[in-house]
Order: structure tokens, then C-alpha cells, then sequence
């Protein structure tokens, strides 16, 4: 697909991103000016708060005339804002190489590529740092974060040379997405979360302080079942196969495949990371406008 | 009506719809591969059903129907008896529209002439002379025996032959009151007769002479003019149009003379004439003493006949009779058998054989059916529908 149309994004996509806007909940901790609210105090333009003086402050920071009012010292702070720093990860194992049988060329990978292009954009609009890591069966792959046009067509590069193949890498591999991906950064998690492995990984990062969204990329045939007469479907990671029915196994996969998300919504949710769906028949820009879109603050932790 | 088969074993053609059955079957046992990355929540537990189904059953169903038609093409089916059991009248031509509508008041019934094909009874009337009896015998057969049949004949009919028809059905015998046509009286003789002879003072000639003025005589008001008379020496040839050949000279004939009467000439020799196994025929005249004065038979699809004296009063007395040129045209041109009757003497009688009647093949309307099943296979077989993965 990816020599076919280096292209990501497609243009109504790219069209309906202008209003979108990558915003942390956290505040951010990157140091710098940016768009995104900080945790850093101090010198800026809007006020945050007042705080007693405390030995070391520099003096020209007390507000002398809460002092005069008060006869005690308070030091003006104001908030700072500082520039967020995004990371896309990847799932880049076996399965994101499905697709529906409707539209063979469009995989879970490829619109997996497409939704991290859009996020590319959003940041390198808003001067962002940005990072990717794509995590397939050959071990860990970073592109470490960094701002700019360059970055983003280093990361698209990168983007374009993944393939899907292989299974999850065992733990060893993992914990060098711990040390790459800093604290206070915002995580944004592309894979078809059916890897316990990679709910694990969005559940440590999230401990440690990383803002986690998750987009679980489903497949239209994973939503429906459409499937009729006999097929032995297989597993592309374990090579498993199961001979099955597809009118006779279609309720009961729903029905089990739907407690599943439920589940995995509700575990994610439980660890305060934001989760959304996405089937590959919807727009790329639809699981980014549910999570940065108008309507998103208002949100709590997705779960649909 | 009836449905028949010409050759049951056609049916075993039938065998062949194991074949699509085999077909449909075979898709079942196919196990297509497909990724599923979700396959841990599919259940390995229903597994494909095991017992017989067919898939596409729309499809498989023409395509049965599609083979059994063929296979029912292949025995040839036969439809017997006519459409409909209802009744019939038949008109004899002759008959006036009006008079035969006011003698019998039937609207319900199927109202035909009585004549070939029976067209329908509000075309145009047939001719008059139609075989009747002939007709008759075959409405007869083609009707179904239900059928009550009512046949409106005028009060002289003709077109009959020898005997009265014999009818396997009750026939409902009706005699409309004509006006009685003008009796009719025999043609003149018309067309060409060729004497030949080998001496120009031979004495027969004069006798024909006498006939053939008498002849055209009875002709000279006919349209199409009196008969010719060409009377000239054996040397000349016969021209084309002529009908009658009379040979007075003596000997073998030519050779070309023998192909016109062998092409369906009609030829009276003279007794001396030679003409292979001369004993062969009927005699056809003989005097009022009982000898034979004439006797004929066929000659490849012509009549050859032969005097079996000079025709002349000494040895043939009868050449002076005034009735002479009556039998020699009776010798040449004879006269049809008489085909009319009172209609109310001959109404059909009941005691015919039960004819079965004659099967209408079906095979045209079967090929049209096939003809459509094969477009719907098609349509169905190739419509991009089926290209759908399920």
C-alpha cells in the first residue's frame, strides 16, 4: 500500500484536521514555550497563583503590594506554556496486516500509518515534539522526538518502511519504550489492543506519568461478521486456525467479542487512559476528533 | 388432453441433475482461509454443519429446472387432443351467414366453416366445393370426445364420396334450406386434340371431323373457347398444349410420342398401331353385342388406349351413332363420379372408429422454456453479486 500512495493522509482528511487541536490533559512538563499548559511555574502570562515567599525565591518576584495589603510575602506566579511532546506507538505485529475483505488494500497497518500522519500533522502544526516508536516482531523501532518539518518527514519515512510481521516481543525489548518516552509526554497508542502485552504496556506507561490514549483498530469483518458458509479462520500471529460457520459462530462472537471491548474499555478507563474505537470503514480523522475534537473535553476516559 | 412422451427414454437424461446437486454440495465442504486476529473469542466449537446443504439455492434450482427441461425436450412430449372441451359447430360453405346464425342460436359454441384448417366463422365463407365427408372424418378425430359437435349443411351437399361418413361421436345433424343451385351441367370440352395420320383420305378422319365440330358445337358459348382439332400427318410434332392424342397410323410409335403420353398424355391408337403387350387394360367400350371396341390402361403417368377396330362404319357401326362424339369424349375426357347427395339422407352415422387423435409435439414451447432458463442461469451465475466474498 505504502508505495502505492505515500500519501497518508487523504485530502477531505487533511482538510477536516485544520480544527483540531492535540491537547493533554496533564499538563505538559516539557520545558520551553508552547501551546500546552505546563507544570512549570514562574515568570509567564497568565497568572496561576500566589504562593508564601520561600528562601531562595528571587526577590523581585514578590508582590509588593499584596504585601502592603498583607504584611506577608507572596510571590506572583504565572503559568507557563510549554510545547507538548507526542509519541505515536505503533503496533506493528502480524495482525495489523488484516483488512476486510471489501477493500483488500486498506489493513489495520495502513490506517494505522494514516492516523499517525494525521497526529504527525496536528503536532508539527501546534511546534510540538514528536516521536514514534513502531514496536513489530523483529524488536523496538524509535524515531526519537524532536519538532519540525525534518522530524515529521523522518517519521513519515519511517512510517512508510513498516511492515507488519511477527508477533509481540517479549518484555525485554518493551522497557526501551519506558526509557525513550519520557514522563508527561502524551502516548498515543495505534494496534488493535488484542495483545494483552500491549494493553500491559499502555497500562505501565500511564503509571509512569505518560498521558495514554488508545485507538483499538478494528476491522469492519471484526465489527459484523459477515462471513457465511465455512472458512478456517486463522490466526497470523500463532498460525492457529479454527474451522467455523459463519452464520452459526456470528452471535456468539459478538456477543463475547463485544464483552471483550467492554472489558478492555473499562480496564483502560480504570487507569485513566482515554480509549477509542475504530473500525476501517469510518474516516481517519474520526477517533482523533472523538479524543481532541470540541466535544472531548467534556469527556471522561472513552468507553465505546 | 393428455400429455404423452414420443421416447421415455429421454427421461434418462434426468440422471444429469446429480450434476449441478454435485456441484452445489462441493462448495460446502470448501473451508475458506481467512485471517482473523480475532480468533480468540471465536468459539472453535461450532464447527460447519454437517448435515447436506446446498448453497445458492436460487441458482441451483434453475439449474435443475434447466436439465429437466432438457431432459423432457430429449423424450420428446406430445400434447394430445384439441384445446377446450366445449362445443363446436360447423357450417358448410354454401350456407348464408344470417340464415345459419338464425337456425341455430349458439354463441357460447365454437362456430367454424367446414372447410380446410376450419377457419373461424367469422371470416370470410370458403368456397363451395369442399370435401365434406372428408372433413367431417377429420374433425371427427382432432375433436376431443366430449365435444358435442352440430354440423349446419345446406339441403344439397357436396364433396362427398361413396359412403356416409362414419362418425365416432353423436353428431348433431342440421339442414338449412337453401335455394336450390342451378344443376349442374358438364363442361364443354375445352383444350387441344391431335389427329395423326398416315394416309390423308383415311375414312376415320371424317367421323372425327363430325365429333370435333359437334364438340365445338357444344362449346361456342364457353369462355375459354371450343377444343381444338389439329389433324396433320405422323410426321408432325405434338404441339405442347395439346391434351388428346389420337394415333390412326399403323406400326410402332415414335419414341417421342411414347415420352408425351409417358409425361401424362391421354392417347387413343388406331388398331394398327403396335404397342407393347397390346393384351394388357380394361376394356372400356364395348357395343351393345358385348365385344370390346376399346380397351385402355395406364402409361407411366398418361392413359394409352386402343381401338380395337377401324374406325370406320363397316367394322365400327357405332361411328354413325349421334352419340359417337358423347363416347369418344367419354373415352377421352371422363366424366367425374357424382359427389352430391340430399344432405338430410346422408347425416353421418354413429359407430366410427375412435381415431386417437393426433399428439401436438411440444418441443417448441419446451425449447423457448429452456431457452429462458438458460438467459436466468446465466444472468443469475454471472451477476456481481456472487462475486461478493461471504
Amino acid at each position: 500500500m505504502s508505495a502505492a500512495t505515500p500519501e497518508f493522509i487523504p485530502t477531505a482528511v487533511r482538510a477536516r484536521l485544520r480544527d483540531l487541536r492535540l491537547v493533554a490533559r496533564r499538563p505538559s512538563a516539557s520545558p520551553g514555550f508552547g501551546a500546552h499548559h505546563s507544570r512549570s511555574r514562574g515568570a509567564g502570562l497568565e497568572f496561576s497563583q500566589y504562593r508564601s515567599y520561600q528562601q531562595g525565591d528571587d526577590p523581585c518576584q514578590i508582590d509588593w503590594k499584596l504585601h502592603a495589603r498583607s504584611d506577608r510575602y507572596f510571590v506572583r506566579e504565572a503559568e507557563r506554556d510549554s510545547p507538548l511532546e507526542a509519541w505515536l506507538l505503533v503496533d506493528g505485529t502480524a495482525s495489523m496486516a488484516q483488512g476486510d475483505a471489501a477493500r483488500p488494500d486498506w489493513s489495520r497497518l495502513d490506517a494505522a500509518k494514516g492516523i499517525a500522519a494525521c497526529v504527525i500533522e496536528l503536532a508539527l502544526r501546534q511546534g510540538d515534539r514528536f516521536g514514534i516508536v513502531t514496536i513489530t516482531g523483529a524488536g523496538v523501532d524509535v524515531v526519537a522526538a524532536a519538532a519540525g518539518a525534518r522530524q515529521r518527514n523522518r517519521c513519515l519515512l519511517h512510517l512508510h518502511r513498516l511492515q507488519a510481521a511477527g508477533g509481540w516481543p517479549g518484555a525485554a525489548g518493551l522497557h526501551a519504550v519506558g526509557d525513550r518516552v519520557g514522563p508527561g509526554t502524551l502516548v498515543v497508542m495505534l494496534g488493535d489492543c488484542f495483545d494483552d502485552a500491549f494493553v500491559e504496556l499502555a497500562e505501565r506507561l500511564a503509571a509512569a506519568r505518560r498521558e495514554v490514549l488508545t485507538v483499538q483498530i478494528l476491522t469492519a469483518e471484526e465489527r459484523d461478521f459477515p462471513f457465511r458458509g465455512g472458512h478456517r479462520f486463522e490466526d497470523p500471529e500463532t498460525g492457529e486456525s479454527v474451522l467455523g460457520d459463519g452464520a452459526t459462530a456470528r452471535a456468539d462472537f459478538l456477543e463475547r467479542f463485544g464483552a471483550a471491548r467492554r472489558a478492555l474499555a473499562a480496564r483502560l478507563a480504570g487507569k485513566g487512559i482515554r480509549h477509542v474505537e475504530f473500525t476501517l470503514d469510518q474516516p481517519l480523522d474520526a477517533p482523533l476528533r472523538r479524543l481532541f475534537g470540541p466535544a472531548s473535553a467534556r469527556l471522561g476516559p472513552e468507553s465505546t | 388432453m393428455s400429455l404423452g412422451l414420443l421416447v421415455p427414454a429421454g427421461l434418462a437424461a434426468l440422471f444429469a441433475l446429480l450434476l449441478p446437486l454435485l456441484l452445489h454440495l462441493a462448495r460446502r465442504t470448501e473451508q475458506r482461509p481467512t485471517v482473523f486476529a480475532a480468533m480468540r473469542w471465536l468459539q472453535a466449537r461450532p464447527r460447519p454443519r454437517r448435515r447436506v446443504r446446498l448453497e445458492e439455492r436460487l441458482l441451483l434450482a434453475l439449474r435443475l429446472l434447466l436439465l429437466a427441461a432438457l431432459a423432457l425436450l430429449l423424450a420428446q412430449p406430445v400434447m394430445s387432443g384439441a384445446p377446450g372441451g366445449k362445443a363446436w359447430v360447423v357450417v358448410a360453405p354454401g350456407i348464408d351467414r344470417t340464415d345459419a346464425q338464425a337456425a341455430l342460436a349458439a354463441p357460447d359454441a365454437e362456430w367454424r366453416w367446414l372447410a380446410p384448417g376450419l377457419p373461424r366463422f367469422d371470416r370470410d365463407p370458403p368456397a363451395a366445393a369442399q370435401p365434406v365427408s372428408s372433413l367431417l372424418r377429420e374433425l371427427d378425430a382432432e375433436l376431443r370426445d366430449d365435444a358435442a359437435l352440430t354440423v349446419l349443411v345446406p339441403a344439397r351437399l357436396g364433396g362427398l364420396d361413396g359412403e356416409r361418413p362414419l362418425l365416432h361421436r353423436m353428431v348433431d345433424w342440421r339442414v338449412i334450406e337453401t335455394k336450390p343451385a342451378s344443376t349442374p351441367t358438364r363442361p364443354p370440352m375445352q383444350g387441344a386434340l391431335a389427329v395423326r395420320h398416315a394416309r390423308a383420305d383415311d375414312p376415320a378422319l371424317r367421323y372425327l371431323r363430325a365429333a370435333g365440330a359437334a364438340w365445338a358445337a357444344d362449346g361456342a358459348g364457353a369462355r375459354a373457347g371450343p377444343m381444338r382439332l389439329d389433324i396433320a400427318p405422323v410426321s408432325a410434332a405434338i404441339p405442347p398444349d395439346t391434351r388428346w392424342l389420337i394415333w390412326l397410323a399403323p406400326g410402332a410409335l415414335p419414341a417421342d410420342t411414347l415420352t408425351w403420353i409417358e409425361a401424362g398424355g391421354s392417347a387413343l391408337l388406331g388398331p394398327q398401331a403396335k404397342m407393347e403387350d397390346p393384351a394388357a387394360g380394361t376394356i372400356l367400350w364395348r357395343n351393345t353385342r358385348g365385344d370390346a371396341l376399346v380397351r385402355g390402361r395406364a402409361f407411366g403417368n398418361g392413359h394409352v388406349m386402343q381401338l380395337m377396330r377401324e374406325l370406320a362404319p363397316a367394322s365400327l357401326p357405332e361411328v354413325l351413332d349421334p352419340s359417337f362424339p358423347d363416347r369418344l369424349r367419354a373415352l377421352l375426357d371422363p366424366p367425374l363420379l357424382p359427389d352430391g347427395a340430399f344432405a338430410a339422407a346422408h347425416a353421418p352415422l354413429p359407430g366410427g372408429p375412435a381415431l386417437s387423435p393426433v399428439p401436438r409435439p411440444l418441443h417448441p414451447w419446451l425449447a423457448l422454456l429452456v431457452a429462458l432458463l438458460f438467459l436466468g442461469e446465466r444472468w443469475l451465475a454471472t451477476s456481481p453479486r456472487r462475486e461478493r466474498p461471504s
